[in-house]
């Protein structure tokens, strides 16, 4: 293979393509549409973790303003978590918008994260949303498919094939030049993309920005890897169709199956196979589970009551009220034990089930590239369901410790019933307590819960690679 | 002539294709329906016995202190979901249809979510409106993008111009059993619907209909202005399949986008955060912070006692409507930025049949956000009734057994839908008549 006619070959696949008006029309277009994307983008990235920023600040500030108070009083004030945006969810908003984005924290409860950018929408949401991403992952792949679909099929039909291997060119030379001119075509949008989007990482980085680097760049080989291989199937589907016409429809037939309608079929059959129960039926068995195990309301439960003379019988007193710390603390202490494990254990469930749902999109990774790209571009941005819950979980640890600490203090400073003593603490303990503040999730974390689709992505690779060297034998020339 | 063009028809691949795919995904989509009918149904069961089951346990430990039990007694308002919403989910997996309030305030309770796996919500349901508004339009523009070239590049199109005088006729009828295939499947799935989902054959279902067919026209008079202009195969499908991306993708994606953007609502997080505030320092204040604004509301409780140096039930309650009140002025005007929202994007839709569509088939189905706001303001005025029926047996200390229990069941709570005939209709019919306007003009050349 010579260096020179390859070029000669990518070189000439580039004026062909920008000879066309409705390149330049889609090339247009495609600004404006990566214009739009970083205005509504960065906007809506930078309006909401302002806001939310602020409010964090405040909640924490009323927090360590209360007044000297019963500690249990302090564990119903509660606090607030709000979820902070990754910087790169710029660039994919992945499923940002249908999680929740704040949670109210208190003792006792396992709130729900509320006020998700869909549950205050139209119905203009189920259209889906621009981004980056978005162009990237639908809107470049059609172009691709464009540019790509006539570059052999209609060198066949014209001749002109024939006549490049007259004059010595091999088939080798051919495929390859084509499918790199188209490859590196499609990598102006990438570039451009890209640039942008580093001057945001640059910017606004508040976390470690070699983590956010290690994010980026690997957002940026797995997209040069989709590219390479769209490009390569293009390439394909064009050299394998009688005519440019056919190859075309085949084109854009792959296009919709692989982008609309398979993954949206196996997400629905996935929710069709494993229901998930709705939260009335969940927190009846949480409650249910909850008064198997001991229910403290109830004064004559053997659980509680057992625990009672255990508890009497170690410190060696008659009452509760001899007993040297606050016994509704520590009766509260181990409620709070209890209950948070057997919610957490049920919540476990139900996203196991979510897990299952989503698998079966999941794993046609293999047999759909736009999948894998899909959940690589949403973990590595922060705005997967994994992401998700890592502050969901962050939050949730935060409301149980909270919770506990106030719990603790009641044990060690408030008197017993019948006992003297302040029935308050001093407001210092409040400012002690640290205000939450979440970290996002490490980037090898994510590398791990993405592994199914980066293996994919790098098995469409090497098969692309094949196809490409198997035409590269096989290319007929009429 | 049209029973040799029917048989043409029934012989090309497409019509194959197009036959399997928009039968075996619309079946899917309404059995995926059938399935979101029975979640409901199965989380009302579950929601009316959790509240009689939670009544009959807490009535055994607080029978004596009503306060305290209904500090923990949830009573549940259900939105029935019309059986048509199976047809357009539209925005209830987001917004539950389900609420659960103790008497406690309402705004620390009414925005709760139900579960949902996230992916779903992204990818959103495969219900049978996605199949009208995605799929057929691509079945149409499979079955008529080559209408005129494909004769053109096979070389039938000379013979046949030799053989008749009326070649637009004749294009016209090959329009026309092509969008004829299209409503006939169209027919047959709403008929399955209706049987499988057990929709009733009512102004709804007929306004859905007529939603469909319109829509399915406006296509076919956009596919038949790309044919008129008698450009090859290649240059139509391109064409036809860069307004579908358009029409169904990236213009409402834009809108929504935009929409967001410009509505933003930090209200929703500042209103939880005044409810929690407006509450809480009332513990620490005096007992007339509480009581006066109390009294101000509800002045036929004037005459109860509180006791200044000791918990009551009258001041936790009154310090509970406190939080409401605080945080009453935000959730108002988060409210109003969600309706701007709608209003922005019902105005939008006029103009564009895709999401006309879509909007429509939810407000028809019950499942738009206004009839969510809808269901949060009789959300509302159910926790006013039932605490006003509930604080002066509270404040009177009146024991739990001499309520009438059996009276307190889950309630439910129909769904209005209004709807105008001339909205619904006119901006698809316009639009059709407008782009099937152009193409005819077209045509004259030919």
């Amino acid at each position: 293979m010579r260096r020179n006619v390859v070029q000669l070959i990518v070189l000439q696949f580039w004026k062909d393509a920008f000879r066309s008006k409705v390149m330049l029309l889609a090339s247009a277009l495609m600004v404006l549409l990566l214009l739009f994307s970083v205005y509504s983008g960065w906007e809506n990235y930078h309006d909401q973790n302002h806001t939310r920023h602020v409010m964090q600040d405040e909640v924490q500030k009323s927090w360590e303003n209360n007044p000297d108070k019963h500690p249990h009083r302090m564990a119903h004030y509660g606090s607030f978590a709000f979820r902070n945006k990754h910087v790169l969810s710029v660039f994919d908003l992945g499923m940002e918008n249908f999680v929740g984005n704040a949670v109210f924290l208190e003792a006792h409860k396992q709130n729900t994260v509320n006020f998700s950018e869909a549950s205050m929408s139209t119905g203009l949401l189920r259209f889906g949303e621009v981004s980056l991403a978005m162009l990237l992952k639908i809107i470049v792949p059609l172009l691709i498919f464009y540019l790509g679909f006539a570059t052999i099929a209609r060198e066949r039909e014209n001749g002109t094939l024939k006549l490049l291997i007259g004059q010595g060119i091999t088939r080798k030379e051919i495929v390859i030049g084509k499918w790199l001119g188209l490859w590196s075509l499609s990598l102006t949008f990438l570039m451009a993309i890209f640039l942008i989007l580093l001057c945001f990482v640059f910017l606004e980085s508040h976390g470690s920005l070699a983590d956010t680097m290690f994010r980026y760049s690997t957002l940026l080989v797995s997209y040069l890897l989709f590219f390479a291989v769209l490009s390569a199937i293009a390439i394909l589907i064009s050299a394998f169709s009688a005519t440019a016409k056919g190859a075309l429809i085949k084109l854009l037939g792959i296009w919709l199956l692989f982008v609309i309608i398979v993954p949206k079929s196996l997400q629905a059959m996935g929710y069709y196979l494993y229901p998930t129960p709705s939260k009335i039926e969940m927190e009846t068995a949480v409650e249910h589970d909850l008064i198997q195990q001991g229910d403290s309301h109830n004064p004559d439960d053997p659980h509680f009551k057992a625990l009672k003379d255990s508890v009497l019988i170690a410190h060696n007193v008659e009452k509760v009220e001899d007993l040297p710390f606050n016994y509704s603390g520590f009766i509260m202490a181990t409620g709070e034990s209890l209950s948070t494990e057997i919610y957490l254990k049920h919540q476990n469930d139900l996203y196991q089930v979510y897990q299952k749902q989503n698998n079966l999109e999941r794993f046609s990774a293999f047999i759909n590239p736009y999948t894998a790209i899909k959940n690589v571009s949403m973990a590595f941005s922060g705005t997967d369901f994994q992401s998700f819950l890592h502050f969901k979980a962050k939050a949730e640890a935060y409301r149980y410790k909270l919770a506990q600490d106030m719990n603790q203090l009641q044990m060690d400073f408030i008197p017993n019933r019948g006992k003297s003593g302040p029935n308050t603490i001093s407001n210092r303990y409040w400012k002690e307590f640290p205000p939450f503040e979440y970290q996002f999730m490490k980037t090898s974390t994510v590398f791990k819960n993405e592994v199914i689709a980066l293996l994919a992505l790098i098995v469409w690779s090497i098969l692309a690679v094949f196809g490409l060297l198997n035409l590269s034998t096989k290319l007929k020339a009429i | 002539m049209y029973t040799l063009l029917f048989k043409s028809f029934f012989r090309t691949k497409i019509f194959l294709i197009s036959f399997v795919l928009l039968m075996s995904v619309g079946i899917i989509s309404i059995f995926i329906g059938k399935q979101y009918l029975l979640k409901q149904e199965k989380a009302s069961i579950a929601a009316q016995e959790f509240q009689l089951e939670s009544i009959k346990r807490n009535l055994e430990y607080h029978n004596d202190d009503l306060g305290l039990l209904l500090y923990y007694l949830r009573f549940t308002m259900i939105k029935q979901p019309a059986n048509i919403s199976a047809i357009s989910i539209g925005q209830s997996d987001v917004n539950p249809l389900l609420q659960a309030v103790t008497i406690r305030g309402i705004e620390g309770q009414k925005y709760d979510t139900d579960f949902e796996n996230p992916s779903l919500l992204m990818s959103g349901n495969l219900d049978l409106g996605f199949v009208i508004i995605y799929l057929f339009p691509l079945v149409l523009i499979a079955m008529t993008f080559n209408l005129y070239s494909e004769e053109k590049e096979l070389g039938t199109w000379r013979i046949l111009t030799a053989q008749t005088a009326k070649k637009k006729l004749f294009l016209f009828k090959k329009l026309m059993i092509r969008v004829l295939f299209v409503f006939g499947i169209l027919i047959v799935l709403l008929i399955i619907a209706s049987s499988v989902l057990k929709i009733a054959i009512d102004q709804y279902f007929l306004a859905l209909f007529i939603q469909s067919v319109l829509y399915i026209l406006f296509w076919s008079a956009l596919c038949f202005w790309m044919v008129s202009y008698l450009k090859g195969s290649s240059f139509n499908a391109l064409v036809l399949i860069a307004s579908w991306v358009v029409l169904t993708i990236l213009f409402p994606a834009i809108v929504n986008n935009y929409v967001l953007n410009k509505y933003q609502v930090p209200e929703a997080l500042n209103a939880m955060v005044e409810q929690r505030d407006g509450y809480h320092e009332k513990w620490d204040l005096e007992k007339d912070a509480t009581m006066t604004g109390f009294f101000e509301a509800y002045p036929q409780y004037k005459n109860y006692q509180v006791p200044e140096d000791s918990f009551s039930w009258i001041w936790y309650y009154g310090m509970q409507h406190m939080g409401d009140l605080a945080a009453k002025e935000t959730s108002t005007d988060m409210m109003d930025k969600i309706l701007q929202r709608n209003i922005f994007s019902e105005k939008v839709a006029l103009f564009v049949p895709t999401m006309h569509a879509q909007l429509n088939f939810n407000s028809l189905a019950g499942t738009d956000m206004l009839s969510h706001l809808n269901f949060l303001a009789a959300l509302t005025e159910f926790h006013e009734d039932l605490r006003l029926n509930f604080y002066p047996k509270i404040f009177d200390n009146n024991a739990a057994d001499t309520i009438d229990w059996t009276k307190h069941e889950a309630k439910f709570y129909n769904t209005e839908r209004n709807f105008n005939w001339v909205a619904l209709m006119l901006p698809t019919v316009l639009i059709t008549l407008f782009v099937g306007f152009l193409g005819v003009m077209n045509l004259r050349k030919l």
